[in-house]
Order: structure tokens, then sequence, then C-alpha cells
């Protein structure tokens, strides 16, 4: 008897929680006609033509394959303060670095890494004449990374390497170089068209939330600063002075 | 004479979608609605100008695929076939509202799809390239194009062939319906690298748009900020968006399309009115979509209480906003000349899509605004163009790497949904170029591989695939399309390398994924 009646018990508990959820998940179900709305980017893309999500392929689409069999690393710029290199290491290089390291270490004591060098104005780097380079620690099994470099208009090169426990480097794979984005407007000004002052001014007028979030700061910044550098404007309201 | 120009950009693009392997597509109704609610109404907007001898500019650019889609008789076809069954519904509204506050709105639909068919079916007998055809011929439009399949090319320049067959892809296809070569590129997502201005150079193009950080963090400080082009070292000519401009047409907040009068985009009918009733204008499965038609007006902020749209308010309105736009482009040029040696070049670029689909009042706006600007004597519009034949002395500086993607770089196409992308991408794009550089003179089937292996390449390269990841909305079908294109690449590429094409394969391919019927594989080379 007990047992029947701790199960009405709890057949009447959930037929409570039920009545008393129910409505909310109902309302979580209903399609609302805000869910679509506008992706929060600040991006000024129209409205993605409207659709809702519920593609069906019949067919079978193969996901790509996660090697190709070549040596790669491809070293992307996202923005002014980050980086983004991808790299695969083809079975023949894998073999060559383990006969590299053959006789100096076991390849379990040699740890990943990346280099990262800065060679901003570097002609003909070879690997030693770098401004500086720093290293970063990965895991064998990853194959792309994201690097903050917070340098602006700068250029860089990677390395993908094993350091051994001596702390020697072995180059597994070089990238390519890549120059990060400008940030901030340029001081080199071009004598023959100096900037007008009176143009930069107008756009601290105007607060914006546009796609460039930081421009507005950045200009007005620059008003505020010091200009050591002369512009028809500025020279002649100097002179009326 | 005037103090300042204005130069209204519109840039019309739709990723390439065409299935017709399913009976219903939702993915073509981006194609269909955009026709009803932009193109349409655009060319209608261009017509009146015309009709009424306003002396005007305007600069449109229509993408590679746009002009494949508009080209297409599969897809003309089903367009008809999407409109007869709005006419159908219209006819419907129009009788179910009678004697409501809404009757007036269905009937304003009913007249529109009557309108957008006549001008379809009978005034250009199915293909649209025959309107702007003649308005670029009419000098008044400036046409221009854009990289084939709107591939983001910064991204590509590591492989500066990829970039490269984009470019000359998106000229060639702009030959092919305009008859002359492009003189301007809108480069997909107003993305710009250096290095990108030489392959413009190299494939005639003499201009192309960047962001305004693109112009201002030049690697020189541009004299005129971005109220006059500068040249790149090329020559190739750099014109920077206006903030203050972008900002009335398109913020959500202060813009003009927020305006309690205009129409609510989110009520749709499809999803207002009863299933039964609706279900043979929805999803074929019964799921409920938008059907286009909406009768109601933003009424209020944050507000779920919606009024029916009135017409003659939004239209009253509208002359309100044109006229607004006009005064502060008036104001702001009349600021800027003081300041400058020439007359300011206000570059107000805005995606095509805007006007109509998601404004609904955009291409009225936009013809009221034209009228308007005529009437003034401080502004005048500008092609891009135009002013580089008046104006050909110009400051030289590379502008800065940039985007009109949220935070102005490569974010938005380059992050944690979509960076697995470029890796296959690269690939496919280096194999490509080593397929055209193997198979030099290819002719017959194999011929026929290599140019579908680069159809597919390109199909993949597509921006909006990247774009609809970050969005997080339809990445399914973004996931699945450049899957799909990046397996036909390899399995091409399998082909051709083993020496084993399938003929039948590569025909159902052909079919299929069928952009740029004239396509040559040695653009690659």
């Amino acid at each position: 008897m007990p047992v029947v009646l701790w199960a009405i018990a709890i057949g009447l508990i959930f037929l409570a929680v039920a009545v008393f959820l129910w409505p909310r998940i109902r309302a979580q179900a209903k399609p609302g006609l805000k869910q679509s709305r506008r992706h929060d980017f600040g991006m000024e893309a129209a409205e993605e033509i409207s659709i809702p999500a519920y593609y069906k392929t019949p067919e079978h689409i193969p996901d790509p394959p996660s090697k190709y069999g070549q040596d790669r690393l491809v070293l992307l710029a996202r923005n002014p303060n980050w980086l983004y290199a991808y790299w695969e290491v083809s079975a023949a290089r894998q073999e060559n670095i383990l006969q590299e390291l053959d006789g100096l270490s076991p390849w379990e004591e040699s740890r990943p890494v990346l280099r990262l060098y800065d060679v901003t104005g570097v002609e003909g780097f070879n690997g030693s004449n770098a401004n500086s380079f720093v290293d970063i620690p990965i895991q064998d099994c990853t194959d792309n990374w994201n690097i903050k470099v917070g340098q602006p208009n700068c250029t860089f090169c990677l390395d993908l390497g094993r350091v051994l426990p001596g702390g020697r480097f072995i180059t597994v794979l070089r990238s390519n170089f890549v120059a990060t984005p400008r940030a901030t407007i340029s001081d080199r000004i071009d004598e023959e068209w100096m900037w007008l002052d009176g143009i930069y001014r107008s756009f601290t007028r105007y607060q914006s939330g546009l796609s460039s979030p930081t421009l507005i700061e950045e200009i007005r910044g620059r008003m505020d600063l010091p200009q050591g550098i002369s512009s028809p404007t500025l020279s002649e309201s100097r002179k009326g002075d | 004479m005037p103090k300042g120009y204005l130069s209204i950009v519109l840039h019309a693009h739709l990723p390439y979608v065409r299935h017709p392997e399913h009976a219903f597509s939702l993915e073509e109704r981006w194609f269909y609605e955009a026709l009803s609610e932009c193109y349409i109404p655009l060319i209608w907007t261009i017509e009146k100008l015309f009709q009424d001898d306003i002396d005007f500019k305007l600069t449109v650019s229509l993408s590679p695929p746009l002009l494949c889609m508009l080209d297409d008789t599969f897809l003309q076809e089903r367009y008809i076939r999407h409109l007869e069954g709005m006419l159908e519904l219209c006819e419907k509204e129009v009788r179910r509202t009678r004697g409501t506050p809404f009757e007036p709105v269905a009937e304003m639909y009913q007249y529109r799809y009557r309108g957008v068919y006549d001008t379809f079916c009978r005034r250009y007998q199915r293909n649209l390239l025959t309107a702007f055809k003649a308005f670029q011929d009419s000098g008044s439009v400036e046409v221009i194009t854009s990289a084939a399949t709107h591939g983001y090319l910064p991204l590509m320049m590591e492989y500066p062939e990829a970039a490269r067959a984009q470019v000359a892809v998106g000229v060639r296809t702009y030959q092919r319906y305009f008859g002359q070569k492009p003189r301007g590129i809108w480069l997909p997502e107003c993305a710009y690298a250096p290095g990108i201005d030489d392959i413009l150079k190299e494939q005639g193009i003499q201009y192309f748009f960047t962001d305004s950080h693109g112009i201002l963090f030049s690697d020189r400080r541009p004299r005129y900020g971005i109220f006059a082009p500068i040249y790149c070292p090329t020559g190739v000519a750099a014109f920077g968006r206006d903030i203050e401009s972008s900002k009335q047409v398109w913020s959500a907040k202060e813009g003009y399309p927020g305006d309690f009068d205009y129409r609510e985009y989110y009520r749709d009918i499809g999803f207002d009115l009863n299933f039964d009733y609706v279900r043979p204008h929805i999803h074929p499965e019964g799921i409920r979509i938008h059907t286009g038609l909406k009768y109601h007006r933003i009424t209020g902020a944050k507000t779920h209480h919606k009024e029916p749209y009135v017409p003659e308010w939004a239209e009253s309105k509208i002359d309100i906003h044109a006229a607004n736009f006009v005064f502060n482009r008036e104001h702001q040029v009349e600021y800027l000349a003081r300041h400058m040696d020439r007359p300011p070049m206000i570059v107000a670029p805005y995606d095509a899509e805007l006007f109509g689909h998601w404004w609904f009042e955009g291409p009225r706006w936009l013809e009221l605004l034209m009228r308007k600007v005529a009437q003034s004597d401080q502004l005048e519009m500008m092609t891009p163009g135009v002013y580089l034949d008046r104006h050909r002395c110009n400051q030289v500086a590379t502008p800065c790497t940039s985007s009109w993607g949220d935070q102005g770089y490569h974010d938005v196409w380059l992050g944690n949904s979509n960076h697995w992308i470029y890796r296959h991408l690269h690939w496919s794009a280096g194999e490509m170029v080593k397929l055209a550089r193997d198979y030099p003179q290819a002719d017959g089937m194999l011929n026929r591989a290599l140019t579908q292996a680069a159809r597919e390449l390109l199909l993949a390269q597509s921006s909006d695939w990247a774009f609809i990841m970050a969005t997080d909305t339809m990445v399914d079908y973004a996931n699945k399309r450049t899957k799909r294109h990046l397996a036909n690449f390899k399995g091409i590429w399998h082909q051709i390398r083993e020496n084993r094409i399938e003929p039948e394969w590569i025909s159902s391919l052909e079919q299929r994924d069928n952009i740029f019927p004239e396509l040559d594989y040695q653009v690659y080379a």
C-alpha cells in the first residue's frame, strides 16, 4: 500500500510541476516574430532577406579533410591587434623532424611552440635577425591558433617548431609574412598635401556607433594632442593671433 | 556652382542560390523577395526620374552572382510562379480585408504586385538586365561590378591568383552584360588590403570604395579626410565612406527607417493569419514563413502593439526625411567647402537590399532625395567616375587594410565560427592555380572539368557563407554550401589528377552550379 501511495504522491507532484511550467514551455516554443531580429553586429548590412533556419539537404555532404598531405603554415592578420595561424605538417616533414631530433632528444621531451617574430622593417629575414620574438607554447593536437600581438602596423612571421630540453629551437614550418593594419591616423604628412585641420575637426562633431567604433575616439584623441606639424588653417589662425 | 557633391552608391548583391533539385527552395526566396521589394522598385525609381527629366546621378554595383541570377531562365521561370502565387494571395487578401482598416494596405500590395508582374514579364521580358543596361547607357547611372562571387579578397591574398580571378571574372561578367569595361568596383564587404589595387589596376579598374578609416588611416595623412579620393600608388582611386550620411539611413535607433509611421518589417501575415488560410502560401511542409505582406506600421518603440499601416502618413514622412537628408548634406558641404579648395565629395554607400526590403519606403525616399538635390544650388549628385574626370589631381597614399564589418577589419569573416574554412579555401585555390598551369590548353571533357572546378572554388569563396556563419542565423545552409562546393572541387581535382573524369557527374554539376556560363579556367593561370 505505501508504495502505491508514494507513487500517487510523486505522480501528483509531477503533474503540479508540469501544470506550473507548461505556459513557460509553450512560451519558449512559440515562434516569436522578434527572434529573427537583426543580429548584434555593429555592421551595417541590410537585414538578411528573411528566411528561417530549417534547411534540409537530402544528400550527404562530406566534411572537408583534416589533412591534405601538404606542409603549410599560414599567418593571417585579423585586425590591428590579433593574428590567426593555421598549419599542417606532412608525414614526410614529420619524419624529417624525427630524424633531426634523433640523438638530440626523445620526441616526448621536446615541446611544440609557435615562435612569433617581429620583422617590421627587416629585409631578408633569416630566422635570427628579427627585431624580437616571443614563444607561445601550444599542444601537439592543435592545428590553429589565435595570437594577440597588440601591435598595429607591424610585420610578423611565425615559426611552428619544437623546443628541446636544453632550450634549442628547431623550426618545423615557417609562415608567410603578414602586416597588421594601421589603427590610427598616420603621422606622415605630404608637404604638398598638408592635412586640413577644419576637415578633421568636422569628424569630432558626430558621435558614431558605426562600423569604425574607435574612429571618432581616435580622431578626437588626435585633435587634442599637441600637433608638431603645421597645416594651412592652423598656421593661418596662428598668424592671426 | 555647387558647393559639394553627393554620391549615393547602392551595392546590390545576393549569393548565388539556385536549387533546381528542390521543388521548393526557401533560399531562392531571397532572390524573389529582393526582386519584388528592391530591384524592381529601384527600377521604378530611376524610370520616374527619367520620365520627369530630373538631373540625377547614381552609382549601382550589381554583383556578378546577381547578374547571372537575373539572366538565368530557370530562376526567371520560378520567379513568375512565385509572383503568380503572390497575386493570388493579394486577391484573397483584398477580399478578406474589405471594410477593415487593412483594406487600403491590402490594395496597395495588390497594386504593387500587379506592377511588379507587369514590369518583369511584359516590359522587360523577364530580364531586368535590359533595364540596367539602358540606365548605364543613359549616363545618369554608373553601373559598376564586384568580385566574381563576392569573395573576401584580403583573406585570399596569400594566393593572389585567386583574388585576381575573382576580380577578372567580375570584370568579364560585367562586360558580357554591359558591353563595356566597368570603371569601378565594389570590393566585397568594402574589404581592402594593400596589393588588391595592383590587381584592380591590372584589370583596368579605375576606382573602389573603402570604409571611412580605410582612407583616414592611410599611410599618409589624407589632406581632405574622406571628402576627396586618394590615389593608391598604382593610380587606382579609393573613395571613403562618409560617416554622417551613413548613420542617418542605417542607424536602427536614429535612422529614418525606424520612424513609427513606416512599415513594420516583423509583422507578416505568414505568421499572423489563420494557419489553414495561409497554408498555400507558406512552406509546403507547413512551416510559417514571411510572405512579404506586412500590414502594420512600426507604431512605437518597444511595443508589441502595432497599428495598421497608413500609406499617406508614410508618404509624408518620406518627404520630410528626404528633405532632412538634403538639408543635412547642404549644411555639411557648406562647412566643408569653407575649408577645402575643391568641392567636397560625400560618398554614401548602402546595401541596395536595405531599400525596399528592410526599409519598405526606401526606394521612394531615394526618388524624392534625387528630386530635391536637383533643385539644390549647393549640392550636385555625382558618381566617382565623373568626379575623377573632373578632378584628376589627387593625393597619393596607400589606404589602410579595412572592411565595413563589425570592428572595421576582418573579425566578422575570420572569427571563431568561420576560421575553419580558410585552410580549405586556400588549399583549393592553390590547387586550382596548379591545375590551370598544368593544363594550359585543355579541351573537351577535361576543359569542362577544369572549368567546373573553377566554378566550385568561386562559389565556395562567397563572403556570404562566412558572414552567415558569424551571424549565427541560417548557419546550416552556409556550412552546407561551403562544404558542398569544397567537396565538389576536391572530387573534380581527384578525377583530373587521376585521369578518370566521370562525364555524367561533371554534367550534373554544370547544370546545378551553372554560374558564369562563359568562364575560362585559364583565369587562374
